[in-house]
């Protein structure tokens, strides 16, 4: 590690995942600034209980945390100094809605069909993760109790689907709750609702591990085929990025800038009934039949559903019975290593795992140089720049796994120094076009903005030469939806601190 | 002004450089055609249709007539001419993420070249030395120049299949053509309407639309 952070300046959402830190329970509130003096008061009492990303000694870490984040419009409810607001870069300032043509927010998708909330004008993200329902509700109580000491200043916005207590089906809740997903047996998992696990390999960049393992699969590919930690400037304002510069997207000045990052909020309704009913039907007509439907799962995310196993290296049942023994036996840290240790070097053609599997989209590793020998500088030279940090949690229950009914999917939230350049690239270019993967127009199979007049395809191939030709995965319906979002600005504690007492200034 | 047609970008840059390092630069073109490998990365960057960089001596510029008066220039220039899909930033970043030796190679004999890492300085020079595109045309909007390959490889490839398929019988044609869906599979990419390329030249393109509704 080159890099020392100061942690303790750092929002700890930036640097932790709270869901692999025990944290299994989060709630998102959001609210409108109405007046500026109110306001900054407000963020001052807020910024006593944010949680740093210092790191926690061994069974010393809080039960509960909140962080804070900020719209455009919100820092201008706080009324920062313009020459500051002008600093901001033009995806950030327009907000998310705005962007919709860019990220392929359309049909079911499209910001008028969005939960209510996001008619309203947000400008401030609080979330409080906890190891428990009472650890939330107790942080929430304290949260609304500043609200409430904000005399109006500040409201607390209503207006999410879901369900109430007791169950019944609302549009105007006060807040989004999250939770991971329980098994039969009421263990905690890294489940989404379509079964997959999720969140395995998070982008790690410098300064954020003393564990070089922690890196393998997770950081940047070498030209050697071994790993490196990415640049800090791509997660965080104020160090340098992979091109060697501070990132562009700082405001002024660097005191507002620095430690601090950009969020992407979205909440992600999954069509789980469709989902089923598709995988179902396409499964007939796979090669192998029904008995390969778990391998047909895997050909769309990359992963197994059971266990996550990268699929580059379990192409078939068999390679992946030997897979399990092996997982099974091996200790925690070499169970990590065999969930993201691998590249594609030897599976360039996306004959193992599809280059139309969800990971392989978001995270193409260094196969974009397509097995040319050192055509690039270095292996990752297009990915590098495209990275972000996933956090986020499912949110809601499936009650009927044949229905799109109800409320459930995910609360995904992606971290980066520059919304354009690395969530809205991976979104628009990756996730919803294909000419970098030469797949012309085939979308991301789980993820893509599949549209009901032309649906999607994609072609799962084969081992060249075999004489065999590749599965066509025709007619895919909209699996995922876009139910709300927004971009946010995380300041460092300082910038917080700066922000609450309305000193701020870039000159 | 428009810079971009359908899925394709033109990009226009001069740039001069002293007439003394001409025969300089002119070596390392040379060089770079003859050296094996030293283009991979460019070929490899699917995105781009072609790059083309020329030099155009001082005393060499052209005239549209005879009667047109000679230039007295103190600077040869350097112009890079390429098309390609995607957005500016995009190609831009591709070149310097991927081949940043090869351009300060291809550029460095060039006036108040910064380097092409860190990144910055490069954006503001090529914008700044670029001239935006008046006119552009695309035969084929909806086509990337990946989708062009993979067409003409689809239907050469049919075509012979059909003019060797003729006498097989259906057990034969059954085999031939499962392979050559095999040999194809690199080349069934959909194509549609390109993803925005800008939000603001979506909207020029919006308003031109909505001001000719009726006059077409």
């Amino acid at each position: 590690m080159t890099q020392n952070l100061d942690l303790t300046d750092i929002q700890g959402n930036i640097v932790k995942a709270y869901g692999s830190f025990g944290f299994f329970k989060a709630r998102y509130l959001f609210l409108r600034i109405d007046d500026g003096d109110k306001g900054r008061g407000f963020v001052n009492r807020i910024t006593t209980k944010v949680t740093s990303a210092e790191r926690w000694e061994k069974d010393a870490a809080p039960s509960v945390t909140t962080n804070i984040a900020f719209t455009y419009s919100g820092l201008q409810a706080l009324e920062l100094p313009t020459a500051s607001l002008i600093g901001f870069p033009s995806d950030f300032v327009m907000g998310m809605s705005k962007r919709k043509d860019i990220l392929g927010d359309d049909g079911p998708s499209d910001p008028k069909n969005w939960d209510k909330i996001w008619q309203e004008t947000v400008h401030i993200w609080i979330s409080i993760n906890g190891k428990s329902m009472k650890d939330i509700e107790e942080r929430y109580q304290w949260v609304t109790q500043q609200i409430e000491a904000s005399g109006c200043g500040v409201i607390l916005l209503k207006g999410h689907r879901g369900e109430d207590e007791a169950g019944n089906p609302r549009d105007d809740l006060p807040y989004q709750d999250a939770s991971v997903l329980y098994d039969e047996k009421g263990i905690p998992t890294a489940k989404e609702h379509f079964g997959y696990t999720d969140g395995i390999s998070d982008p790690v960049f410098e300064g954020q591990t003393n564990n070089a393992a922690r890196v393998l699969g997770r950081g940047k590919l070498t030209r050697e085929g071994g790993w490196e930690p990415l640049a800090t400037g791509e997660f965080i304002l104020g160090h340098i990025d992979e091109a060697m510069e501070y990132p562009q997207t700082a405001p002024r000045p660097d005191l507002l800038s620095r430690n601090a990052t950009y969020m992407v909020y979205r909440k992600l309704h999954e069509n789980v009934g469709t989902f089923n009913k598709y995988l179902d039907e396409q499964a007939e007509i796979f090669p192998g039949g029904k008995e390969n439907k778990e391998l047909l799962a895997a050909k769309f995310s990359g992963r197994w559903r059971d266990n996550g196993a990268p699929l580059v290296n379990t192409p078939d049942n068999e390679s992946k019975a030997e897979w399990d023994k092996k997982f099974a036996a091996a200790d925690f840290s070499t169970q990590k290593r065999m969930l993201t240790d691998f590249s594609y070097n030897d599976d360039i053609d996306g004959a193992k795992c599809p280059s139309s599997a969800h990971m392989r989209r978001i995270n193409p590793r260094g196969s974009l140089e397509y097995g040319v020998k050192d055509a690039f500088d270095t292996p990752g030279a297009l990915v590098n720049r495209r990275r972000i940090l996933r956090r986020g949690l499912p949110y809601g229950k499936v009650n009927d796994a044949t229905s799109d009914k109800g409320n459930h999917g995910i609360i995904f939230m992606a971290l980066n120094a520059d919304i354009k350049r690395q969530f809205e690239f991976v979104q628009q270019q990756w996730i919803n076009y294909a000419n970098d993967f030469k797949e012309g127009n085939d979308k991301d199979v789980l993820l893509g903005n599949h549209d009901e007049k032309n649906p999607g395809k994609v072609v799962l191939k084969v081992e060249r030469n075999s004489g065999k030709p590749p599965h066509f995965v025709c007619n895919i319906p909209r699996l995922v939806e876009t139910r709300g979002g927004d971009y946010f600005f995380i300041p460092s504690i300082t910038a917080l601190k700066m922000i609450a007492g309305g000193i701020i200034d870039p000159t | 002004m428009s810079n971009i047609a359908g899925k394709a970008y033109a990009m226009n840059v001069i740039t001069p450089m002293r007439w003394y390092k001409v025969w300089l630069n002119r070596l390392i073109f040379w060089a770079a055609q003859k050296v094996p490998n030293v283009l991979n990365g460019l070929l490899t960057l699917s995105l781009i249709h072609y790059a083309r960089w020329v030099i155009i001596p001082r005393d060499k510029f052209p005239r549209l007539d005879p009667s047109q008066p000679k230039e007295d220039l103190e600077y040869s220039y350097m112009m890079f001419f390429s098309n390609f899909n995607g957005s500016w930033a995009q190609y831009v970043d591709s070149f310097t993420f991927a081949i940043p030796s090869g351009l300060d190679l291809f550029w460095k004999m060039n006036v108040r070249y910064p380097k092409s890492v860190p990144l910055t300085p490069f954006h503001d020079y090529i914008q700044h030395n670029q001239i935006d595109t008046s006119h552009y045309y695309n035969a084929y909007p909806m086509a990337a120049s990946n989708d062009v390959k993979s067409a003409k490889t689809v239907k050469k490839a049919l075509i012979d299949f059909n003019a060797a398929s003729s006498n097989k019988t259906p057990e034969e044609f059954l085999e031939d053509y499962n392979k050559l869906l095999n040999q194809l599979q690199h080349d069934f990419g959909e194509m549609r309407p390109t993803p925005i390329v800008s939000l603001a030249a979506q909207a020029v393109k919006e308003r031109y639309m909505e001001s000719h509704a009726g006059t077409r």
